[in-house]
């Protein structure tokens, strides 16, 4: 459960007749995930990954063209099949392909032209309404002699530059409308600036009011004229939309259907084209965990007795290459995205999902201690679920995570004896946040330096478990740096505290002495693991960036630990917040009025919501920035086992 | 000296710091101006920082390829430093690593205009995984819209739509790229300028100096370019630049789209500037000079970041911009030993080190 399952490497000789088939028992296994092969084979013989890379190629072409008759028709790609879907030959594909993009050609254009011809009608009503009082023919404004008139739209930005261009040329420029970006005007000039205006116009991207000739008389005639004009187009639109919603109707299932089959064939022509390729057979290389060999192992030689299989199990330490694979039981298993959105753990390191179910849980329970809240939770997350109310299902795979927090809120809230903010309803288990600032805040400071020593342990794990003998010393979060905490930790305890078992003159030299290791850590490490040159970019560059090491590493392990009475502030917070809340319902209603329980209603809402947001915020922050940045490097591969069609989630 | 300022940019500072060491140094550059051909300067450059980005297979390692590998470098480090700066300094970051996204838009346009397929545009681009608004799948599907309408519609959910639809009317009629490249250039730019605005104390101060440097280069180049090489009318040219800027003003701006000599509205801003004497008579050439002269200009002005009061947002722009620089320079290099030029060929187009026979030339 701590760490990644074992993985092992599978390679396979399969005769050229059953690569086909051996590929789809392969994906349908849902555990093989493929390595490129093709190094593994005969060059000489390459031309057979030439011929399926062309295969996929051609059905990625295909399936391009599919999308694009689905989007014009606005079919949406719908669930994968729940079974992999048949191969099909490109040909096959092809004349399916032809026939449906001949189909729906024609409909797909006129409606589009439709509604290019209407937001062109749009775009002449909307600069044409400004002018819309003015008495004028508009013929009068097209053939002027003397002066020059060029009304348009034009970006905002660019209105003063244009005038600033135009400071040396008589004319003037009109804004008649700003809206959002776009700005509506008119450059009047005299007729004989023509050209220099056009080009200036031109460069400031004002595009001219082009109305056709049609559109004659006053403003508010070729108003009324397009307007009837915008109603006839919108009819014909609307009847397009008609023809285009009805093939959507008839050929929403053989669309998608096609595009799975299209999509599956040319994964498999992708994934035999990584192939290594011998004279009669394929090497076909994968990892698989070691669990489910023996599965594989029987399902591949159900198709075929031929061929041949190999394994081999690396060590932990050569985890650059080998996917990981999280195992876990399904409760810790919902905490999983929590870890991976942060970055997946590599094959050689500690998985730390299991530690942030339990102390994410435990965190915000500190922070949003109450059994009313907590409960109102618990509901919310079964009701995540199950999945019955449709807008909640892309949330359901927080469900258990929702569920717990608000069982540890309620666990907080029974030991701060709190219920929806009513603080007489229970006693309090341990204490009254509200009531105890001060030793709420040193427990979560205690609370805190428990994690993150516990953040550095993990390190130093993770460090034997690499054979990282440096980072096991001497890294920052490493055994010295775990040393320099706490003797930082003592120092300040002996000063606040006074009477500690250990007098303050070991600890200040042992902060001194681990504090130097730390300067000089990467150094070390460097010496201790015989890796060259000891100093990395130059002496120069070292000898500024130490010191500055140092004092981060200070201001870090200070900050880091100080950051953790944000969760007895939370703590404080929330009572702090359901007393205001009375406060405004004896405002509202000093007897206890309806209004007065309205308003208690709508403030628990409000906490839970908005308060329930920002505390997994910040103990999302603390998880991330403060634990897990003491011990997890990530960056592991993925394990993604090959797929004809991705799996629903 | 503010402790805020201290706190907040100590761990980057210390970050970009050996980072700087990591760039290369007048030794590798001389030898890699040096290399024989293409396979030795890719022999050279596998022993340095952009090593591990061109391991991979050498006969798929063209010359293309590799300029594509070497820009992860570039990418890796923006994507490295963006979380590490505080705000509101960490938006001028993103500011700058926008410009990628913006050349990337750019070069798919010139893909679409010229029929030209996805494997042929893919290494073109800037690789970019984080802080993005446009990702490759958007522009893999603008490429195959196969119509420039068509493909500015897979941009719609991204910042560039609305500046690209205005443009495309003008597009359509002309039927050329300049006014879509124009319109996002002058946006990005004006945006640009809004994150330096935003700072304050000496964070805006050092970005000026670093950032609206370069800022200012570009205006003032593209007004020479749009005199010179466009013969653009004075109200086209003001419209088409800035009136933003750290050294180059308007009235600098203004004067040059009036016709003034260019040469001397230069002096007066980079005295030091070169290719000015053969501005007024072989314009294009002066104007080469002077672009790797302003480049230079702005190389020297981010290694000046690296002296003095260093917790500012000044240092990992800088650090940015040298980058920049460094990958347009391997960028030639690599051109150049394909196309086996002379060293005196592309020796004076080199922006981040001016080698020592070069300077012995001058």
């Amino acid at each position: 459960m701590f760490r990644p399952q074992v993985m092992s490497k599978v390679e396979l000789v399969v005769p050229e007749h059953d690569v086909v088939p051996v590929t789809q028992v392969l994906a349908a296994s849902g555990v093989f995930q493929p390595t490129p092969s093709v190094h593994l084979g005969s060059g000489r013989l390459s031309r057979s990954a030439e011929d399926w890379r062309r295969r996929a190629t051609t059905f990625a072409d295909l399936e391009r063209r599919i999308l694009a008759v689905m989007e014009a028709l606005e079919v949406d790609e719908g669930p994968p099949p729940a079974e992999p879907p048949q191969l099909i030959e490109p040909e096959t594909a092809q004349m399916d392909i032809d026939r449906l993009e001949w189909e729906a050609g024609a409909p797909v254009r006129e409606l589009e032209e439709g509604r290019r011809k209407l937001a062109q009608l749009q775009r002449y009503l909307s600069q044409l309404e400004p002018i819309a009082d003015l008495e004028v023919d508009l013929d009068t404004l097209r053939n002027l002699r003397y002066t020059f008139v060029l009304p348009g739209t034009m970006p905002a930005a660019n209105l003063e530059r244009l005038q600033t261009s135009l400071e040396l040329i008589p004319s003037v420029l009109v804004t008649l409308r700003r809206e959002d970006h776009l700005a509506t005007v008119v450059l009047f000039g005299a007729q004989r600036d023509a050209d220099i205006l056009n080009r200036a116009a031109r460069s400031a991207y004002l595009n001219p009011l082009e109305l056709p000739e049609e559109y004659r008389g006053t403003p508010a005639e070729a108003i009324a004229a397009l307007e009837s004009d915008i109603k006839r187009a919108r009819q014909y639109v609307a009847e397009c939309q008609t023809t285009v919603d009805y093939l959507h109707e008839v050929r929403v299932h053989s669309l998608r259907h096609l595009l799975w089959r299209v999509r599956a064939s040319r994964t498999l022509a992708e994934t035999i084209a990584r192939y290594g390729r011998l004279r009669y057979t394929y090497l076909v290389a994968g990892w698989v965990p070691t669990s489910r060999v023996n599965m594989l192992r029987r399902e591949v030689k159900r198709i075929s007795d031929d061929v041949l299989i190999e394994v081999d199990t690396p060590a932990r330490q050569e985890d650059g290459h080998v996917p990981v694979a999280l195992e876990n039981p399904p409760i810790v298993r919902a905490f999983q995205s929590l870890v991976t959105t942060y970055g997946r753990p590599r094959y050689g390191e500690l998985d730390p999902t299991p530690m942030i179910a339990l102390t994410f849980p435990i965190i915000f329970g500190i922070m949003f201690g109450d059994v009313g809240h907590g409960l109102v939770l618990i509901l919310l997350g079964l009701l995540l679920l199950s999945r019955k109310v449709r807008v909640l299902r892309g949330l359901s795979g927080m469900g258990t995570v929702v569920t717990i927090c608000g069982i540890a809120a309620m666990l907080f809230g029974s030991l701060y004896g709190s219920v929806f903010g009513f603080e007489e309803v229970l006693e309090p288990l341990w204490m009254r946040p509200l009531e105890n600032i001060m030793d709420i805040l040193i427990s979560t400071i205690g609370i805190g330096i428990g994690l993150l020593s516990l953040g550095m342990v993990f390190n130093i794990i993770n460090a034997v478990l690499a054979r990282r003998w440096g980072r096991l010393f001497f890294d920052h979060n490493g055994l010295v740096g775990l040393i320099f905490y706490w003797s930082l930790i003592g120092l300040a305890a002996s000063a606040f505290a006074g009477d500690l078992p250990i007098s303050p003159t070991p600890l200040a030299a042992l902060a001194v002495v681990s504090g130097l290791l730390v300067t000089f850590s990467k150094v070390l490490e460097r010496l201790v693991e015989g890796r060259r040159p000891l100093i990395e970019g130059g002496l120069s560059a070292y000898l500024i960036e130490t010191p500055i090491e140092l004092f981060e590493t200070l201001i870090r392990l200070l900050s880091n630990t100080i950051s953790y009475v944000r969760m007895g502030a939370f703590a404080v917070a929330h009572g702090s917040l359901s007393m205001v809340i009375f406060l405004l319902g004896e405002a509202v209603s000093p007897t206890h009025g309806l209004a007065y329980w309205i308003m208690v209603v709508l403030g628990n809402l409000f906490i839970i919501g908005f308060e329930g947001l920002i505390v997994s915020i910040q103990t999302l922050r603390l998880e991330y920035y403060e634990f897990f940045g003491k011990f997890f490097t990530g960056g592991g591969v993925p394990y993604r086992p090959l797929t004809l069609v991705p799996r629903e989630k | 000296m503010a402790i805020r300022d201290v706190r907040a940019y100590s761990s980057i500072h210390a970050r970009v710091r050996a980072l700087y060491s990591t760039m290369l140094t007048p030794e590798t550059w001389e030898a890699l101006i040096q290399a024989q051909d293409f396979d030795a300067l890719l022999n050279i450059l596998s022993k340095t920082v952009y090593g591990p980005y061109l391991q991979i297979e050498r006969g798929k390692l063209t010359p293309r390829r590799a300029v594509y590998q070497i820009r992860w470098h570039l990418a890796d480090i923006y994507e490295r430093l963006i979380p590490l700066t505080p705000e509101p300094g960490q938006q001028l970051l993103l500011q700058l690593w926008r410009r990628y996204e913006v050349d990337n838009l750019k070069a798919t346009l010139r893909g679409v205009e010229t029929g030209a397929s996805w494997d042929q545009v893919r290494h073109l681009l800037c690789p970019m995984t984080k802080y993005i608004t446009l990702t490759t799948a958007d522009m893999e599907k603008m490429i195959h819209s196969g119509d420039m309408a068509r493909a500015i519609e897979c941009v719609r959910h991204t910042p560039y739509y609305g500046t690209l639809v205005h443009a495309l009317e003008r597009y359509q009629e002309e039927k050329t790229l300049f006014p879509l490249e124009v319109a996002l250039d002058l946006d990005y730019h004006r945006g640009l300028w809004h994150s330096i605005d935003q700072l304050t104390g000496p964070d805006h101060d050092h970005a000026l100096r670093v950032v609206g440097t370069m800022l200012d280069v570009n205006n003032l180049l593209w007004a020479i370019r749009y005199r010179v090489y466009h013969h653009l009318s004075e109200q086209e040219i003001i419209n088409y630049t800035l009136p933003l800027g750290y050294q180059v003003h308007d009235e600098d701006i203004r004067a040059i789209a009036a016709g003034a000599d260019i040469a001397q509205v230069v002096r007066r801003i980079y005295p030091d500037a070169e290719g000015l004497e053969q501005l007024s008579e072989r314009a294009r050439a002066g104007l080469a000079a002077l672009e790797v002269s302003l480049q230079r200009h702005i190389v020297r002005t981010c290694h000046a970041a690296f002296i003095g009061y260093p917790f500012h947002i000044g240092v990992p722009a800088a650090y940015l911009l040298l980058n920049e620089h460094e990958v347009r320079d391997l960028t030639v290099l690599i051109e150049a030993k394909v196309s086996r030029l002379p060293l005196e060929m592309f020796v004076s187009m080199l922006e981040t080190q001016v080698p020592a026979y070069q300077t012995e030339q001058r």
